[in-house]
């Protein structure tokens, strides 16, 4: 009997040490992962693709990088569900106030006249090289 | 080192009504708000990106995608250590937790020097805060995530010489706390103004060793700083030998862990910030 309580000791010891190298493992193979989305964003910008195409591949890898380190890095996914729901009220209040926004003032409808003139002029120059 | 290492349950807190720390849920509280600030700024970025300056340079052709991904990586990495610091403070392992802190720091500094970099290179050019609608929301949106890393950075500095706090004598650990904060600042300091000497030296002269040594022995103000950054080093070498037990353990991990929240969050707003303000000027 008083064999079997230093046998589960070193049994949940093992464990422990098990499950704290698997979470640093995880924790770097995220960190690479992220690193590589990050250069197949760069790689995308410069490949001869549709406009549209372009930015949903963008926007898609961006959300992958953002999920990742907010579920895995900052534990949401091994927290209390609350939490991951009260980090949503205000992600969800910024994207929507974000997209109201760019709704109601879009980049193009609001370029000055002076501004229509430079890019017209660059885009001369462009065509002349 | 804690005695009760690995008998605290980091994710449930059994004497909150919620169950979950106070810290943490105030931190994710106000990280909720700071998503609403950061959305505001980056659309009004977006809606005014258009608004080029005046006889000014292009975007696409002033912005380095090289400087900028690799600024990503760094503050992806610092990302990497702080998640390893949570997880050693959970352990209870004080000194693993110094090290992945002080990674974290380093890398952080890393991410400001390009952005000081960056924005005196632009300025150079002739985008400034004034001078186009573009420049006013880039420095603005870019600068608000330059501040919130700064004061990330001295939080981690905090957080770092908390760890240092002995078991007994805490009112001598405060005036030793206060050297080792001060030697910190002059570090970052007079290393900032080495590699902006160094730099320009660079751009001046061709980036090779001889450049750089004639760049930190001729100018009396970068020989000072080479100078202070050497001592304020040794003194943060020394202040920062472990010295019997400390007061620090897996009870604080709870500190730790509000801290890489906030460092997290730092990095995914960098994440849009990436590829809205910089990719999306590419196309």
């Amino acid at each position: 009997m008083s064999s079997a309580v230093p046998l589960t000791h070193t049994a949940s010891s093992s464990d422990q040490a098990h499950a704290d190298e698997g979470k640093f493992h995880l924790f770097v193979q995220i960190a690479m992962l992220l690193g590589v989305i990050t250069g197949v964003e760069i790689i995308i910008v410069y490949l001869p693709l549709a406009k549209w195409l372009v930015v949903t591949a963008l926007s898609v890898l961006s959300l992958v990088k953002f999920l990742y380190v907010i579920f895995y890095f900052m534990h949401l996914k091994f927290d209390k569900l609350f939490c991951t729901i009260l980090f949503f009220i205000g992600l969800v209040l910024a994207g929507g106030t974000a997209t109201a926004l760019l709704a109601i003032f879009s980049s193009k409808d609001s370029i000055p006249e002076t501004a229509k003139v430079i890019y017209a002029e660059r885009a001369t120059a462009s065509v002349t090289k | 080192m804690s005695a009760h290492a690995g008998t605290i349950d980091h994710h449930h807190d059994h004497t909150t009504t919620t169950g979950i720390p106070n810290k943490k849920l105030f931190m994710w509280a106000f990280l909720a708000s700071d998503c609403m600030f950061f959305a505001a700024l980056i659309s009004t970025h977006v809606i005014y990106r258009l608004h080029p300056t005046p006889d000014g340079p292009d975007p696409k052709k002033i912005f380095s995608i090289e400087l900028t991904s690799f600024s990503t990586f760094i503050l992806l990495m610092s990302s990497l250590l702080m998640a390893l610091a949570v997880s050693a403070s959970q352990k209870g392992k004080v000194e693993a937790t110094r090290k992945m802190i002080l990674g974290t720091i380093a890398f952080g500094l890393i991410f400001l020097g390009c952005q000081v970099y960056e924005f005196s290179h632009f300025v150079h050019l002739g985008l400034t805060l004034s001078s186009s609608m573009f420049g006013s929301t880039f420095y603005t949106l870019t600068g608000t995530h330059g501040v919130h890393v700064a004061i990330g950075v001295v939080w981690l500095v905090l957080t770092y010489i908390r760890t240092f706090k002995p078991a007994n004598e805490a009112k001598a650990w405060i005036i030793r706390s206060i050297v080792q904060f001060v030697a910190f600042a002059v570090a970052v300091v007079s290393i900032m103004v080495m590699m902006l000497a160094v730099t320009h030296a660079g751009a001046e002269h061709g980036y090779s060793l001889s450049s750089v040594l004639h760049a930190l022995q001729t100018n009396f103000i970068t020989s000072v700083s080479t100078a202070a950054f050497a001592v304020s080093t040794a003194l943060l070498f020394v202040l920062g030998r472990s010295t019997g037990e400390v007061d620090f353990g897996e009870v604080n991990a709870i500190d730790v862990e509000g801290m890489g929240l906030y460092w997290h969050f730092v990095d995914i707003v960098w994440i849009i910030i990436f590829t809205v303000v910089y990719l999306l000027e590419y196309l």
